[in-house]
């Protein structure tokens, strides 16, 4: 009884070693999204700094009195996060983009999907043999050929290029596919008699029997897109109205003055907590969503 | 009957919009990657010529495309098993605790959830030389005689002189992100770092579905040490998530490019030159679109192949599932 009491308190000390380190980037991005520039420069003030409040040398460089320019440094790191870049725009070209890529996949994943387990025609195996095919190449792979056929169409820096690579995702077909074989047929077959044609079964029986698969897949959608930085990277080059968060963030670090590492601190904080937030109160369902490419 | 002929064309406009844009999107920029690269086609270029194998020949011959494979390779060498042995470690000591697996579990899953760049770009502040935390811990560690004397194993009776920590406590601690000998290595500890949680998660699943009574069998038959029933019993069942979690962070690995853009830009002096990385520079900054197809076939050729690799096992150990 005392050996095992001894093993367990061994087991909580390591792995609360790895919580610590773990944590510690996210701990430090927080601290450092609150704190003044001096003390971040000093590495002073503990979690939250003593919020003290400075003067804005930028501001104060604008001709405004030096009164108007005193603030709180977590007040200066936040509002000059969504001041000096257009943060707002980055977030809302995030939601876009990943809303939209995530329906499109839907709706060019689901019917394929049904077609190839409920329906029987000619070269069902060889679109079914395509689509195991193309599960070997990552499109983060193929992004030089994708770059230079969006560039010939004129498409660099704009939405669709943002979207247009991840409209197929053959990974989603595949998923729903194996999802649509344990669906019952007399289920189709009662939709059928009741006079259904085909395109309202898969939008109006199998879609609703389907909503656990496809919540855990836009769980794996969401997160992937959101966090994409590569892939915007190449098709974005500069218009800025068109970044999404990560490139946003990458933006503003790429020309920082020793002022800003706070409000750096308070981008990567707004990208990152929405996600983090989301799966603390849903972590059952985010564990399952993302490993998803696990339930082969 | 109209309704026949109906039915017969629903299942082809059904896979229509998938099948052209699996063709459009996926097969033919691999096939235009693998023309391109026998080519030495720059965009804006009208006029393009063919220049046999030599885009592959620069590839296996040139300095900086050796050292652009031989990072991909380190990275992939070192962030596979050490996030896989962390992920596997991690999910037997969770699954074995009484309390808090819950907690354990959501905290080592977070930085799956975080954006690579944002978290590389908070550690990338906390390894700066001069105002970043880790070298004010580990120096703040040399002047505590407890601290010193662990980490630079002089408790053991090493010689603080020549030991990692104690070396680096006398000459300086190292520039990370900027030293040519670490850099490559503070990338692998954040891939490592961000890696780790979501094989933690595929194993403790592949754990819960083990059965119980092969633990007790295993006893009866006299595997009496905790390390023999992992021997006989929790390993080899674990066969199957351990060939999936190889693979997915295989090909993961092979991928970085967020933390190497951001931090390094491949360098100094092309120590972190992966792979991604060198397409990126060379064909989308530079315009060196030959180069830059000829690596992607190369990429292309190492992914497929580990996925490959993985198929034929699952094959093969399919009555474990």
């Amino acid at each position: 009884m005392m050996r095992s009491g001894i093993g367990e308190t061994f087991k909580h000390l390591v792995l609360l070693i790895g919580v610590v380190i773990v944590i510690a980037p996210f701990y430090m991005m927080v601290s450092y999204s609150l704190k003044s520039p001096s003390e971040i420069q000093t590495n002073s003030g503990g979690f939250a700094g003593s919020q003290q409040p400075f003067v804005d040398e930028y501001c104060v460089k604008l001709g405004n009195p030096e009164t108007a320019c005193t603030v709180r440094p977590a007040v200066y790191n936040y509002v000059t996060a969504f001041s000096k870049a257009p943060l707002l725009r980055y977030l809302l070209n995030g939601v876009v983009v990943t809303v939209s890529i995530f329906l499109i996949q839907v709706v060019v994943a689901l019917p394929c999907a049904y077609a190839l387990s409920k329906l029987t025609f000619y070269g069902r195996d060889v679109v079914f043999s395509l689509v195991l095919f193309c599960l070997l190449i990552p499109v983060h792979a193929i992004a030089l050929p994708l770059y230079i056929m969006l560039s010939k169409v004129g498409l660099i820096n704009s939405y669709a290029a943002l979207i247009v690579p991840w409209t197929i995702s053959v990974f989603g077909i595949f998923l729903m596919r194996q999802f649509f074989l344990t669906v019952p047929d007399e289920l189709i077959d009662a939709a059928r008699m009741d006079g259904m044609s085909e395109f309202s079964i898969v939008w109006r029986v199998m879609l609703p029997t389907a909503v656990p698969a496809l919540l855990a897949f836009a769980i794996f959608s969401v997160v992937a897109h959101w966090n994409d930085y590569f892939w915007p990277r190449v098709v974005i080059t500069g218009n800025q109205d068109l970044f999404t968060p990560p490139l946003g963030l990458r933006d503003f670090r790429g020309d920082l003055d020793g002022n800003d590492y706070g409000p750096m601190m308070a981008i990567a904080t707004v990208i990152v907590t929405p996600l983090v937030v989301a799966f603390l109160i849903a972590q059952r369902r985010f564990i399952e969503g993302i490993t998803l490419t696990g339930m082969k | 009957m109209t309704g026949r002929a109906q039915a017969r064309t629903v299942p082809y406009l059904f896979v229509a919009p998938a099948v052209t844009l699996m063709v459009v999107i996926l097969l033919v920029p691999v096939a235009i990657a693998a023309l391109l690269s026998f080519t030495d086609y720059s965009l804006g270029n009208a006029d393009f010529s063919f220049v046999g194998i030599d885009n592959y020949e620069d590839i296996f011959s040139r300095r900086t495309y050796a050292k652009m494979i031989a990072s991909s390779l380190i990275y992939v060498g070192v962030v596979v098993p050490a996030s896989i042995g962390l992920g596997l470690g991690s999910a037997l000591l969770i699954s074995s605790l009484r309390f808090a697996q819950d907690f354990y579990k959501a905290v080592f899953f977070l930085p799956t959830m975080a954006a690579l760049l944002a978290m590389a770009i908070v550690w990338e502040f906390m390894l700066n030389p001069t105002i970043g935390s880790v070298n004010a811990l580990l120096s703040a560690g040399c002047a505590s005689p407890f601290w010193h004397g662990l980490l630079s194993g002089a408790f053991l009776g090493v010689d603080p002189a020549t030991s990692w920590y104690g070396n680096a406590c006398a000459t300086g601690f190292p520039l990370w992100l900027g030293d040519r000998a670490y850099a490559l290595g503070s990338l692998c500890f954040i891939g490592v770092w961000q890696a780790f949680g979501f094989n933690m998660v595929l194993y403790l699943a592949g754990l819960t579905a083990i059965p119980r009574e092969l633990y007790h069998a295993a006893e009866m038959d006299g595997a009496a040490s905790a390390w023999d029933r992992f021997r006989l019993v929790t390993w080899p069942l674990l066969g199957p998530t351990t060939v999936f979690v190889v693979t997915i962070t295989t090909i993961r690995s092979f991928q970085v490019f967020d933390s190497v853009e951001a931090l390094t830009a491949g360098g100094p002096s092309k120590s972190t030159y992966v792979m991604m990385y060198a397409i990126y520079e060379k064909a989308i900054r530079q315009n060196l679109i030959g180069i830059g197809a000829a690596i992607t076939v190369v990429f292309l050729i190492f992914v497929m192949a580990v996925t490959l690799i993985q198929r034929h096992y699952v094959e093969k150990r399919v009555h474990y599932s």
